[in-house]
This record gives structure tokens, sequence and C-alpha cells, in this order.
């Protein structure tokens, strides 16, 4: 294979990977506040793109105000969410919420077919022009929005993490829930946050591929499956772990292409089950004794 | 030759020795108590004993036969039971099939014969829901018998759990801290049980901190500190021993 | 009083269903029914793992189509009918052992994303193989069921066909329930070390229920590819496989006949035209056009505000008009169907 082709592989893998990491991130904040795997996750994405086309076609508002407007929008069901329906069976057994967020799912994918309709919905590029060139291989536009989407997002986070109360009060219930609780921090408002944050992070991830790929109502599923698998790839111990994965995850998918790119789809499920049944901690975490 | 042999069980996690080279024999017919302070390695070594843990070194040998790192219903099945701390109870069944549920190892019935009521079913059913409600009434719970075990106060939990316990007709009870959160009354009625156990042939183990309790009903005394046995013997000599008054008084200091 | 009072309802509900199809002899409706038994026998099987052993399971379509796919492979390659349900519910189960081996360890999230991605690659299995099963096509012209000369071809004939095999599971899952095996079931969802704690070898029985409700599963899949006489994959979606839990959830854990009764209201809730002749045409089209935001809202409200269930609910209702149970708490709930 010509380094161009195999750059071209890489690239798609690192665009496709930026997507899963943000999603991955979205899985694992939830997953650190709260213990929960928030299946709704893949309607946050799903409704990221589906307001941005709203704004951008309904009300003309230029991309530049449509964009973080959904985001900010999605990020408001994120945490209207968590607050209807997931404090107030925060202490039930797993096994509720795992149900609550899997409805969840369910209502945001009928209601966004109610309000937005059943057809594939596009947004155009965030800034137009013709593809750059890189050692033969084509990087389009939206791609370098992507990446630079990621590596802001991972800053900001980076900087919320270490610099800010907030981040470090996120960060003690990460740690030790109980233990943050009985130091003053309010849990509550934490894990609130948490919601939003990561749905805001998966609408981000939804606006930004929507104009290369479109979207739909039920896109949620599929794509909360492989930002699943890439969370779980990393470990669902930090954000460096979860963006690794995400990244890991988009390689992996684009190196099945030359033997057969129907393959390509179950990728991500087989790397699911991988890790699930044989090292269910993920590539960089410590095997821990606790529940899986 | 003893009923159940624990010999030079070691057990760490990371850095700490939980349990280091402890052994002592229980003979059967005794109560024993495991006495030790907080975070003596008392637990550890019950779960150990009772398969829900492999010690790192060392071995467990109930009858002769060695049980260290068997699947605890198998050991359960050979006759040694154990209670919990955190009782571990089936919170949305009835205090009758918490106790059912018990049996489950003296009884046969699996999915098909179940399913096909084949011959025999009817009967075991009906034996087992007598034998569940005459060890009720042993422990003074069958009037609640229908009552979820939810929903039971916290001293008739540690009860149920007991009786669950003896349903699965052990030969040794294993409890751990069968006292905790009991008032006086409560634990004067548990140390009358563990002699009624007792009396019918079972052979009691107790990891307790209630000394009052500890020093009335057992036979026989292990202390463990910090994960080391520091003595063993019959009450009376244990409440002398300078070193278990040392490790409870380093204690209460280090509490003060 | 209450064993004779579930038995009359038994009894009725046994008569209503088996003089149904000569007093409603539409075809629609007797489809519809028909539908509503099918997924009873999938409930039943996810009732026992989800219900009653707190197993989650996200991806019973998965054993749906095997059973579908494998008789109607079968059946069409001139195997007798029998031989090939035989085929499709074993194809199932071994799925289910498949499954369930690696996903012993895994406990809440983990088992449910493990069952979702196993769904999901069955999906992809099933539509890909084109040479097995037709692919995106679907397997087609699946003869009727059969047994010896005796052939289910009408559709007063599918029903029956259909509903015997209900009325014979749910009675083997009833006898289940009520014994030792249902009790080890529910221990293991109580408490997995206290069901270890009484010689319950929770990793045999995890087994044991994994691969029965991978079975029933299969038997439903069977009995649906000779009941439509063609299989796509379009039918072995994961949002089946949600609508299943949320049958299972709406009723209520650890009850059979809450997951009977959220089946049945369920499985009609987009047909209530069917059901209810006079509604208005906007009712019917706005209950249909909701189905699935209806779903959703199930989940979630139940969860939030009726945990037990509709068996919880009914439980609830007897005590408060019955009065027997005095020691404050829930009479005697779950054990039986």
């Amino acid at each position: 294979m010509e380094t161009s082709e195999l750059l071209q592989l890489a690239i798609a893998g690192l665009k496709n990977g930026s997507i899963y990491a943000l999603l991955a991130l979205g899985f694992t904040i939830v997953y650190a506040a709260t213990n929960v795997i928030n299946f709704a996750q893949g309607e946050f994405y799903m409704l990221g793109g589906m307001f941005a086309v709203y704004a951008f076609t309904q009300f003309e508002l230029p991309l530049l105000v449509s964009v973080p407007l959904a985001v900010l929008a999605v990020a408001g069901i994120g945490m209207l969410f968590e607050t209807l329906a997931i404090r107030p069976r925060k202490d039930a057994e797993p096994m509720a919420l795992i149900i609550i967020t899997v409805g969840g799912s369910l209502v945001f994918a009928s209601l966004a077919r109610h309000a937005f309709g059943s057809d594939a919905l596009p947004l155009p590029e965030f800034t137009a022009g013709p593809s750059f060139l890189f050692a033969g291989a084509a990087i389009e536009r939206q791609t370098v929005w992507i990446w630079g989407i990621v590596l802001v997002t991972v800053a900001g986070l980076t900087f919320l993490y270490s610099k800010t109360r907030l981040g470090r009060a996120m960060r003690a219930c990460m740690q030790n829930r109980e233990a943050a609780r009985l130091m003053g921090i309010d849990t509550a408002r934490v894990v609130m946050i948490s919601f939003g944050l990561a749905a805001a992070l998966g609408a981000l991830a939804g606006v930004a591929v929507t104009p290369l790929t479109s979207t739909r109502f039920d896109i949620g599923a599929g794509i909360a499956v492989k930002g699943f698998a890439a969370a779980i790839l990393g470990g669902l111990g930090s954000p460096l772990a979860a963006v690794a994965g995400g990244l890991l995850l988009g390689l992996v998918e684009q190196a099945v292409i030359p033997f057969s790119s129907a393959l390509k789809d179950v990728v991500a499920l087989g790397v699911l089950l991988a890790v699930l049944f044989l090292r269910p901690q993920g590539l960089f975490r410590r095997a821990r004794r606790e529940k899986m | 030759m003893s009923m159940l042999s624990v010999k030079g069980i070691t057990k760490r996690f990371g850095g700490v020795t939980a349990v280091d080279d402890v052994s002592f024999e229980v003979f059967e017919g005794t109560i024993h108590a495991v006495i030790g302070p907080n975070g003596a390695g008392k637990s550890t070594a019950f779960n150990v004993m009772t398969g829900f843990d492999r010690p790192d070194e060392g071995s467990v040998v109930f009858e002769g036969a060695t049980i260290t790192g068997m699947r605890p219903h198998r050991i359960v099945r050979l006759g040694v039971v154990r209670t919990f701390q955190n009782t571990m109870l089936f919170d949305e069944m009835t205090a009758l099939e918490n106790v059912l549920v018990g049996m489950h190892a003296r009884t046969r019935v699996g999915f098909l014969g179940a399913a096909l009521s084949l011959p025999g079913v009817h009967a075991e059913e009906r034996f087992a829901r007598e034998q569940a409600h005459r060890i009720l009434r042993l422990v003074d719970m069958d009037d609640v018998h229908a009552v979820s075990a939810g929903d039971l106060p916290h001293g008739q939990r540690r009860l149920l759990e007991i009786a669950r316990a003896l349903a699965t007709e052990p030969r040794i009870m294993l409890l751990d801290e069968p006292a905790a959160g009991l008032n006086n009354v409560e634990t004067a009625q548990l140390g009358e049980t563990l002699r009624r156990i007792r009396g019918t042939g079972v052979t009691v183990v107790i990891v307790e901190h209630d000394m009052g309790l500890v020093m009335e009903v057992s036979d026989e005394i292990v202390v463990l500190n910090e994960g080391r046995k520091i003595a063993e013997g019959p009450p009376l000599l244990i409440q002398k021993d300078p070193a278990v008054i040392e490790a409870y008084l380093g204690e209460e200091a280090s509490d003060a | 009083m209450r064993y004779s009072i579930r038995a009359a309802v038994i009894l009725a509900l046994t008569f209503g269903v088996a003089i149904t199809p000569f007093v409603m002899t539409d075809r629609y409706i007797l489809r519809i029914l028909t539908f509503v038994g099918i997924n009873l026998i999938m409930v039943a099987g996810l009732s026992l793992l989800f219900g009653y052993a707190g197993q989650i399971s996200l991806g019973q379509a998965a054993f749906y189509g095997l059973g579908a796919y494998t008789s109607g492979y079968l059946a069409k390659a001139g195997v007798p009918w029998l031989l090939a349900l035989v085929g499709g519910v074993a194809v199932a189960a071994i799925g289910g052992l498949l499954i369930a081996l690696p996903s012993l360890r895994l406990k809440g999230h983990y088992l449910a994303m493990a069952t979702l991605g196993f769904g999901e690659i069955m999906l992809f299995f099933f539509t890909e193989t084109e040479s097995v099963t037709g692919g995106s096509n679907g397997l087609r012209g699946i003869p009727a069921a059969s047994i010896g000369p005796l052939e289910f071809a009408t559709p007063v004939a599918k029903y029956f066909l259909v509903w015997s095999v209900v009325g014979i599971v749910l009675v083997l899952a009833a006898n289940i329930v009520r014994r030792r095996p249902g009790r080890a079931l529910r221990a293991i969802h109580g408490s997995e070390t206290g069901a270890q704690a009484c010689g319950i070898d929770t990793v045999k029985v995890k087994i044991q229920v994994f691969v029965l409700s991978a079975g029933l599963g299969g038997l439903a899949g069977v009995l649906y590819a000779h009941y439509v006489g063609f299989v796509s994959p379009s039918t072995f979606t994961l949002h089946y496989s949600l609508i299943l839990v949320t049958m299972v959830a709406l009723g209520g854990m650890g009850s059979l006949g809450g997951a009977v009764a959220g089946t049945v209201l369920l499985t009609l809730l987009p047909y209530v035209d069917a059901i209810i002749p006079g509604l208005p045409r906007s009712t019917v089209e706005l209950i249909q056009d909701w189905t699935n935001d209806i779903y959703g809202m199930v989940l979630i409200l139940v969860m939030l505000f009726m945990p037990r269930g509709l068996a919880g609910w009914a439980t609830s209702l007897v005590a408060r008009f019955g009065g027997r149970d005095r020691a404050g708490g829930s009479v005697h709930q779950g054990g039986g169907a």
C-alpha cells in the first residue's frame, strides 16, 4: 500500500477517533461522577446536530451562533435529565439507573423524530473551501475543525480539572464521593454539571460531524456503542484514557478496510466485547477488585 | 483431631498484610470466639476460612479435607456456613423464603424437575417448607414468616440470617459480628441462641466486639492484633493476658 | 382465598384465549393477538433472566433471530418442522451459552453492554451472511408449521399453535419460579454473595438461566418464522430488545404475572384501534405516532414512581383492601405467577 493511502486511512481514523474521543469523554465524566453508564449519550450527540440544523435553517442564525447555541441547549437538556430522572433515584440499585438512561435514550430519539422529522438533515461545513493536501493525502477542512475542537476541549478540561474549584470538586468526587460530600462539596451540583458537560461534549461531536454525515433522529444508538467501546478501551478512569481509547478505536477501524470494508462497522462491537471479556478495566487502568 | 484447622494463613492486600501467619484449631461442639481490635484481620480470616477469599499462604482444613480456595458454595455443602457483618439477606423475599433458600444445598429440585413437576418435587417442596417453619420457630420468628426480609427490624434480620444459616444443616457456623447493633436484651437472647445451637451439636465460631457476650458464651478465644495471633485460651485466661490488655488499651489510647 | 381468585383469573383468561378466534374472526385482530403470544414467549425467558435473576440483557433479539433463521433455513431445506424447531431452539440456546460464559463476571452496565454488543453483532451477521440468511432481503418462502400430516397454515391454526406453546411455556415458567430454582434466581438477584453462602452455585445457575432464556427466545423466533413465512434482519433490532426489557420492567421485576400483563399492554398499545373499536381516528393515530415515546417514558416513570411495576402496584392494592398482613410488609410478593 502506498504511503499516501496509508496516510489517508490514518487521517480518517484520527477524524473518526476524535469523535469517539468526545463521546468517550462524555461517558467517562458521567461514570466518574455517578457510577452510571449513560445510555442516552448517543442521543446528546444526535440532538447537537439537530439543534444546530434547526437554528441554522429555521431561524437562519449563522453557524457561528447556531453551533454554540446547540451545544448549550443540549447541555441544558442533559442537566434537566439528570435532575428529573436520575437524581430522584440516585441511591437505587444500578439496574434502575441503567433502565432510566435506556428509557431516556428511547424518549430523546422519538421526541427528535416528532420535532425534526425522520429525514437526514444536513449542515454546511463550518468553513467552506477545498481540502488541504498533505503528503499526497487530502484533509477536509471540517476534519481540521474536528481536530481543533478536540484539542481545545482537552485543553479546556485539563484547565478545568487542575485550575478551577469546580474541577477540583469534580476530581474529588471521582476519587471518593462520600469523602467529598463530607468535606463540604456539593456533590449533587457536581453530578448535575457532569451530566451537562457530558451532554455538551456529545453535542459538540454531533455538530462537528453533521456537515460530513448529516444527522437523523435514530443515529444515537449506533454512535453510543462506538463511544462506549472507546471509553472502556481506554478504561473508564481518566479523560486522557478516554481520548486515547477514542483515537485508537478510530485507527483500528480504518485498519480493517483493506481487508473488508463491511467489517468496519463491526470493529467497534468486536473491541467492545473483547475488552469486556478479556480486560474489563481497559488498557490504561490497573485491574481493580471492584465489581464490574 | 480438631474439626476446623487454620494453618498459617497469610493474606496481603497491596502493601498491607491483613492476616499474618495465623493458626488455630477449632474443636467440635465448642463456641470459639475470634476477637481483636478494629483492623485486626478478623473478617479477612473469616473470608479465607469460608471460601470468599484465597490466602496468599497457608491452608484451612475441615474434618480432614483441605478447603482453601474451594468455591463458597462447595464449602457450604461440606457443612461450613457463615453469616456476614452486613447481613446479606434477600430483602425482597419473605423470611420463610430466605430460610428456604438456605435449604438449597440440601434439596435437589432443578429447572427441569420443577418445570415438569416430576415425581418428588411436590414432596420435597412440602418438606422444605415444614423444615423452614420449624427453623423459624427455633428463633421465634415464625409469626413473621410472610414479612419481607427488608421490612424486618435489625435484630430480627440478624436472627433471620442465623436461621438461614441453620437451614444449610451445617456442622460448623461462622458468625461475623452477630451482635452488632443489638441492644442488651437482644444480645443476651443471642447468647442463649448460640448455646442452644451448640447444644444441637453444631460448632460455632464468632467474630465479635461485644466482650460481655464473648466472655459469657465462649469455650475458647483467639485474639488477633494487626493480623497476628497474640493469644488464645479460655475466657478467664484471656481476660488476664497482658498482651491482650495491651492491644485493647493501645486502641483506646489512640482513640483518646 | 387468594389462590382461588388466581385460579379463576387464569381459567377465565385461558377460556378467553381459546374462544377468541371464533368470536373475533377479523384476521387483523388474530394477527395482533398471535404476536402477543410470540412476545409472551420471549418475555417469559427474559423475565426469568432479568426479572427474577436480575441479569440485565439488552440483546434478546439475537436469540429470536437465531431461532427464526435456523428453523426457517432448515425447513426450507426440507427438514420436518419439529426437527427444525428443535434446531432453532438449540442454536439459540448455544448462542446463549456462548454469550453467558464470558459474561459471568460482568455486572450491571458492563453486562448490559456485553449483551447489547452481542445483539448488534448478531444483527450484523444476519444482515451480511447472504448465503445463509438471505442478507438484508431476508429468508423467504418459509413453509408453515406442520406436525406429520397436520399443517398449521390458516390464521386460526397458527393462532392456536402459538398460544398452545404460550400456555405450556407459562406453566413451566410458573413451576420454576415458585419452587427451588425460582428462589435461587431471586436469591442471586437479592445478594449474589448471600446466595453463595447458602450453597448456590451462582455461576452454574446464571449459565442455566441464560441458556434457558435464550432457548425460549429461539422458540419464539421459530414460531415467528413459520407464522409470517419470511424472516428479515429488520425484526431483530436493539429497539426490539429494549421494548422487551420495558415489558418486564413495567410488569415488575420478580413477577411472571406482571411480565405477562406488561407484555400484553405494550404489545397491544400501537393497535388500540383493534381493541377499542370506537376510538376516534385522531386518537389512534396519536397513540401510534407516540408509541416509542410511550415505551421510553414507561421505562423512566416505572423506575421513578413504581419500581415494583404493575405487580407491586397490584400487591399493594390487595394489601390495602385485604389488610391481612399486619407486620408491616409486602405480602408474599413475587413468589408465584
